[in-house]
């Protein structure tokens, strides 16, 4: 109950009372719950006129990094005399130092700063308003309000920084880069010989085969370096990252992915990320660091989601891909993911699988008995069953046991060229 | 300072309708007073904020029963005005509550408790102003004041029709 009802009920009754009773004292009492009631209204706080202004010290930070959030209020009404404000936080994030709710006092046309400090996990967070309540002195009469201050916050993926991924699309792109482009050309390893031409450089002849030939010259040509697209699929389903008791090993797979895109950026590449998940979240391949923004931010929103419809990978159209290029899938795979993968490969994609190993994962978080030790070895044998499919459909796997971090687990797996297909490293 | 103030309160308003009531050897009733008063102090211990509304309300039943059965004015009234100080300051504790030590909670507090005691003195003034002149009940003032209750008790129902 409003607290002025329950006085004016009280100032009623008294004087009710009194009435019936004709007893002056009675009425004499409700005096001073009159005059409080009296000075309640007539300091009662107009409308409040309020603006606010939001300021963080940083609008994308690292996991558990602290920013800094600032709400000026300007009063451009009249004076109140007790002003309290709510900042509403997503629940995600943690209040690290200072308070969301303040009470002050702000005469008119002042203003008053408030700071706190929140950090969080990976995620993108809005910070949409603030709600107000001006009341007068004796907190008898209030206007209650939300006030629009947008603001957002995105907590990036750690980014592990890897020397350099190495991959073999069979087609590239036509600008330089470090992938080898299967053609002659200048470049920095050997890929055959040709007739020498005029304009070639006197160093490029090959004095060996030239030697054996009186009549002409021979030149050694190098593969061409090229940049080339990739597409990285991250896997958001459900079925396919959470485990016991809601744990998730999507955390992993964002760092997977991060990585990746990060490295594959810095090599000059066209780099697009899918996150495949309760729907179709597509970062449309670009260059530079313009697009390794926009992925991280992608990565900063992705969440796990459960879909009927893209409950299996079928709706990973192979239009979304540049023929021919090289595709990244980040998924701890299911069984059923086999035909879609090899699919892929069938289409010309170069397909690399990066797979944090679901099992050992899991298994850490159950206790040791020996039906789950059975089961888990059961599990392993179907997973190794699918890995070798793949593998003999030409799909390169790396498996990544998470509890080591993916850059020095993953990253000189990545560094090293491995022939088309046949591939499977299971990081350890 | 605002917990010493309403300590303070509620200790003056039990204890002046303890005392009242105990003058007129109505022993069973101070006892009552005197158990409300321990359960409000312990309750602003628990932090059980809506006691104190229900505290006022015993308080003022208490003082109506006093004024009923001739205790005097004086004990009977101060008990009603001290039980609306420490409800007042019960309410204000609670939104203290969200003031960060950056914030001006000691200028808030000293504002509020100098309010408050000056609206407590000018009310205790009146009552004793009131007590002093003894206005003869005339019919006519029964009238006006019959007239006041009703349009208060119309805006009342009104209040609470749009809650």
């Amino acid at each position: 109950m409003k607290r002025f009802i329950f006085l004016s009920t009280i100032i009623y009754t008294l004087l009710l009372l009194g009435l019936v009773s004709l007893n002056g004292g009675l009425i004499a009492t409700a005096i001073p719950f009159a005059l409080y009631l009296l000075y309640g209204f007539y300091n009662a706080p107009e409308s409040p006129q309020i603006r606010i202004e939001r300021k963080l010290s940083s609008d994308r930070a690292a996991p558990g990094t602290d920013v800094i959030v600032t709400l000026t209020v300007h009063n451009d009404g009249g004076s109140i005399e007790e002003l309290s404000i709510e900042d509403k936080l997503s629940s995600n994030l943690t209040l690290r130092l200072g308070s969301t709710r303040h009470l002050f006092r702000l005469p008119k046309g002042s203003s008053h700063a408030l700071t706190y400090t929140v950090a969080g996990p990976r995620g993108a967070y809005n910070f949409e308003s603030v709600q107000i309540e001006a009341r007068d002195g004796l907190g008898l009469i209030h206007h209650a309000k939300t006030i629009p201050t947008a603001g957002q916050l995105f907590v990036f993926p750690d980014v592990r920084r890897l020397k350099s991924v190495v991959i073999r699309p069979r087609k590239t792109r036509v600008y330089a880069g470090q992938i080898p482009a299967r053609a002659g050309g200048s470049g920095t390893d050997f890929f055959g010989v040709r007739d020498y031409q005029p304009g070639d450089s006197p160093r490029a002849i090959n004095w060996h085969a030239s030697a054996r030939h009186a009549d002409s010259l021979y030149a050694n040509e190098f593969q061409q370096e090229r940049v080339a697209d990739v597409g990285i699929v991250l896997d958001a389903r459900e079925r396919a990252n959470l485990f016991h008791e809601g744990h998730s090993i999507f955390e992993h797979s964002i760092t997977a992915a991060a990585a990746l895109s990060d490295a594959l950026i810095a090599q000059g590449n066209r780099v697009g990320l899918l996150v495949y998940g309760s729907y179709l979240n597509w970062t449309l391949p670009a260059y530079g660091k313009f697009q390794r923004e926009r992925i991280l931010h992608s990565l900063a929103r992705a969440t796990v989601g459960h879909s009927s419809v893209f409950e299996g990978l079928e709706h990973l159209s192979s239009r979304m891909f540049p023929p021919e290029s090289q595709i990244i899938l980040v998924s701890s795979l299911t069984n059923d993911d086999l035909d879609i993968v090899v699919q892929f490969r069938a289409r010309g994609y170069q397909v690399l699988v990066v797979s944090p190993d679901p099992i050992k994962y899991e298994i850490e978080l159950l206790p040791s008995a020996k039906h789950v030790e059975i089961a888990s070895r059961v599990v392993r044998l179907e997973r190794n069953l699918l890995i070798r499919k793949l593998e003999r459909a030409g799909v390169q796997v790396i498996e990544w046991d998470v509890s080591k971090p993916f850059d020095q687990a993953v990253g000189p797996v990545l560094m090293r060229p491995h022939s088309q297909g046949f591939v499977h490293w299971r990081v350890s | 300072m605002t917990i010493i103030a309403l300590i303070l309160s509620i200790i003056l308003s039990t204890g002046s309708l303890f005392y009242g009531f105990h003058e007129q050897s109505l022993d069973a009733v101070s006892r009552w007073v005197l158990i409300l008063g321990i359960a409000w102090l312990v309750s602003q211990w628990f932090k059980w904020n809506w006691f104190s509304s229900l505290a006022l309300f015993a308080s003022i039943v208490f003082a109506a029963i006093g004024l009923w059965t001739g205790v005097f004015f004086g004990w009977m009234a101060a008990g009603a005005v001290f039980a609306l100080f420490a409800w007042d300051m019960s309410d204000f504790r609670q939104r203290l509550r969200f003031i960060p030590h950056d914030d001006d909670a000691r200028g808030m507090e000293r504002r509020h408790i100098a309010r408050l005691s000056l609206l407590t003195l000018l009310g205790l003034v009146l009552l004793s102003a009131a007590s002093l002149l003894q206005f003869k009940f005339t019919f006519e003032w029964g009238v006006f004041l019959v007239i006041v209750t009703l349009i208060g008790l119309t805006q009342l129902v009104d209040w609470f029709k749009k809650q």
